[in-house]
């Protein structure tokens, strides 16, 4: 098969299945979900292995969607390793996490439950075309569409008002982005008259083999201004559906979806999305040199600022939503400092580490009746030891501590940070980073500690909780293995070894540019160190904030984001509104409509007094009115 | 020349002209005033058959034969408008017995 048709596969598999299972499709058997649901996800991952391993490439244009003037819109797919990679994050671990939800939403009936595997292949549909997308209107296409199976997961329970208003507040955050999106690409298409990466890349590509005058870089006969805002628009898109400051208050919310969807969407999958974004858009980037701080600066002071909220958090898949949170704001850092591969290699590791945090969570929930409350939880170190020990490899890879994937990925960013030469943000950034790091380490703790280790809660819903399933738990400890063993792709923090994603990723996102010296291993393992005591200390934790309830309060409401919007953007929307119902719409629009239909109904009335039905009155206002036309003729002529 | 020869006298056009003008007011004021459908219907025909000698008389005053080919015209049109006056009124006949139009009054507004 050629690379043009497997690429056009990977993404009609999970469209069929989607398709399959929507309607009437959960009328047959479960056993037909069941294979229907993970099955199209794992042929998926079949066709991206072929073109993996078939080393893949290239921009192959299917059909031309609209042509209108110079405006053409072909549908095309862009085979690069950079979109190989995210396809293998997306059907490899999706198809685990999709895998596990068949255990997970068992006890869903049976329209429900054929329901919840449409929406997760629509999901890995949008998902995959967004990373195959080979032009701008495409690439919108798969964002908005992310954004829809996003909204719709999280409101799977629909019955929830909670989750209702989470799943509404999700969608409106996200088209908040997708409009940043959308007008930057109408910019990029005013300056480079295409949609396609191919040709804006080509254009702002610096010209090799110039001399003498011949202005050697190409990209500054264009106008950077354009380029700046246009990058900074589509940072508006990946802040929306990456969580980033300042539109991040969606992602906690969001835990309101079932827990596979948590691992995906909101761990895994989709809210990385921001990050892929800005490294496919890097020649735009490099260019847009002040939009590609902001990436860095929103990054670092998200990845803080989610980091300490974590801290007082009491709901399991909070604390995970908030590291979510701050891990991609990591990812933001790098690929925001141009440490692309290392931002990259985070987003992997982090899709291993964080889906398995998410379904060992979700393990968790589950044998607790769907307690999410880690307060009620503890002792469950002795009664569901394997996930607990999921848990914990989780837990240490979140943290950064040798050998796991995390330490590697994250302390590749911060030595990218901290050996970037001249720059003092970007230093500072890197101790922005480090700060967060070892708050990292006491949250994770935290949570761990709280959760599974010490006596039973008195509170705790089951006394004897049972183990998970298989179909739960073998997903489970894949990714256990993976985020055990997934560091070794790539060594670099160590200073030596293998550096696989690296090698792979540069010819799409361009090789690491600036090498590390002794200082900054030393300081990686100073880091780790600091986060693992942290860690550890986290289970002799005092109540501190006994001594700061200001500080507490400050972060049980989340800095008051919340509240802020509320007050900006909600409440005066609502006044608003409420004044044009009450002013404008009902005493002008409603009343001039209404008005007019009594005239109609009026006028009708009277006229209908004409019709007496009586042919002599007809044949009467006939005649009259041909003899008053004949005497109006013969007056006139006789005038004239 | 406002005169037609017609069985060898001399007659002024508009004595023709006035029969045709009575006979249509004839048969106007009588589809008005009665009340009988086969007596309005015969009215109507009564009207046409006063348009049909006013061409008639044109046409022989300007020498030109298209009014009597129109009167012609004009009579095939009337038998056909007859027959499907007629039909409708036997139409209406068999369901019930009508002496008065004015009892077919149902489209009252």
């Amino acid at each position: 098969m050629s690379n043009q048709t497997l690429a056009l596969l990977i993404l009609i598999f999970p469209a069929a299945g989607a398709i399959l299972l929507a309607g009437r499709g959960w009328r047959l058997p479960r056993i037909f979900t069941v294979l229907v649901g993970p099955g199209v996800v794992w042929a998926s991952f079949v066709c991206v292995l072929a073109l993996f391993a078939g080393k893949a490439a290239g921009d192959f244009t299917y059909w031309t969607w609209i042509k209108s003037g110079t405006f053409e819109v072909p549908f095309n797919l862009l085979i690069d390793n950079l979109s190989i990679f995210m396809c293998l994050v997306i059907t490899g671990v999706g198809g685990l996490i999709v895998s596990y939800a068949v255990g997970y939403m068992e006890h869903e009936d049976d329209p429900s439950y054929a329901r919840f595997f449409c929406y997760m292949d629509v999901f890995i549909f949008s998902m995959l075309l967004l990373v195959l997308a080979g032009n701008f209107v495409f690439l919108i296409t798969g964002w908005a569409l992310v954004g829809l199976s996003s909204y719709l997961l999280i409101g799977f329970w629909y019955q929830r008002h909670s989750a209702v208003v989470a799943a509404r507040k999700a969608f409106v955050m996200n088209v908040i982005g997708d409009v940043g999106m959308i007008l930057g690409t109408f910019i990029v298409f005013l300056d480079f008259q295409s949609v396609r990466f191919g040709d804006v890349f080509r254009a702002l590509a610096p010209r090799a083999n110039c001399q003498g005058t011949q202005v050697c870089a190409y990209r500054f006969f264009f106008d950077t201004g354009s380029l700046e805002l246009a990058a900074f628009l589509f940072l508006v898109g990946a802040v929306a559906k990456s969580a980033q400051l300042p539109l991040h208050t969606w992602l906690p919310d969001a835990m309101e979806g079932p827990t596979p969807v948590s691992a995906l969407i909101h761990a895994a999958t989709m809210v990385t999305a921001g990050v892929y974004l800005v490294g496919r858009l890097h020649p735009i980037y490099d260019v847009a040199v002040y939009a590609h701080g902001a990436v860095a600066i929103v990054g670092a002071v998200t990845a803080l600022f989610a980091a300490t909220i974590a801290i007082v958090q009491t709901d399991i898949k909070r604390v995970l939503a908030y590291s979510t949170m701050s891990q991609i704001g990591y990812m933001f850092l790098a690929v925001g400092i141009g440490a692309y591969t290392a931002g990259f290699f985070h987003l992997l590791s982090h899709a291993f580490f964080k889906a398995l945090l998410f379904m060992a969570a979700g393990n968790v929930i589950h044998a607790m009746h769907d307690e999410q409350d880690m307060r009620k939880y503890g002792g469950l170190w002795n009664q569901m030891r394997p996930t607990s020990i999921a848990f914990l490899v989780g837990s240490l890879s979140l943290v950064g501590v040798f050998p796991f994937v995390g330490f590697f990925s994250k302390e590749q960013i911060l030595g990218a940070a901290f050996s970037k030469p001249d720059d003092t943000v970007v230093h500072f950034l890197w101790f922005i980073g480090f700060v967060t790091a070892l708050i990292t380490g006491f949250y994770t703790g935290r949570m761990w500690w709280l959760s599974f280790w010490g006596k039973p809660s008195p509170q705790r819903p089951v006394e004897h909780p049972h183990e998970a399933p298989p179909v739960m738990f073998v997903p489970v400890a894949t990714l256990a293995v993976l985020a055990t063993v997934g560091g070794l792709l790539q060594t670099k923090a160590l200073g030596f070894g293998t550096d696989e994603v690296s090698n792979f990723l540069s010819s799409a996102v361009g090789p690491e540019r600036w090498e590390g010296g002794g200082a900054e291993i030393a300081l990686t393992l100073l880091t780790m160190l600091l986060a693992a005591a942290l860690f550890v200390w986290a289970m002799r934790m005092r109540p501190w904030t006994a001594y700061a309830p200001w500080a507490q309060r400050l972060l049980e409401r989340k800095y008051y984001f919340d509240e802020i919007y509320d007050a900006v953007f909600v409440r005066p929307l609502d006044w608003v509104a409420g004044f044009l119902q009450r002013d404008v719409e009902r005493p002008v629009i409603d009343a001039a409509v209404v008005d007019t239909g009594a005239l109609a109904r009026w006028s009708a009335g009277e006229l209908s007094l004409t019709q007496s039905g009586y042919f002599r009155n007809y044949v009467l206002v006939f005649v009259v009115g041909v003899v008053s036309i004949a005497g109006v003729l013969l007056l006139v002529r006789a005038l004239t | 020349m406002n005169t037609l020869n017609i069985g060898g006298s001399q007659l002024d056009t508009s004595w023709f002209l006035l029969l045709s003008a009575i006979l249509f007011v004839l048969g106007a004021v009588g589809v008005l005033v009665r009340r009988n459908p086969l007596v309005i219907l015969i009215s109507i025909e009564l009207m046409l058959n006063a348009a049909n000698l006013t061409l008639v008389t044109f046409s022989r005053q300007l020498q030109n034969l298209d009014g009597q080919l129109f009167a012609l015209m004009s009579m095939t049109v009337a038998a056909a408008e007859a027959v499907v006056g007629l039909a409708i009124l036997v139409d209406i006949f068999r369901t019930r017995d009508v002496e008065d139009v004015d009892e077919l009054s149902e489209l009252r507004g």
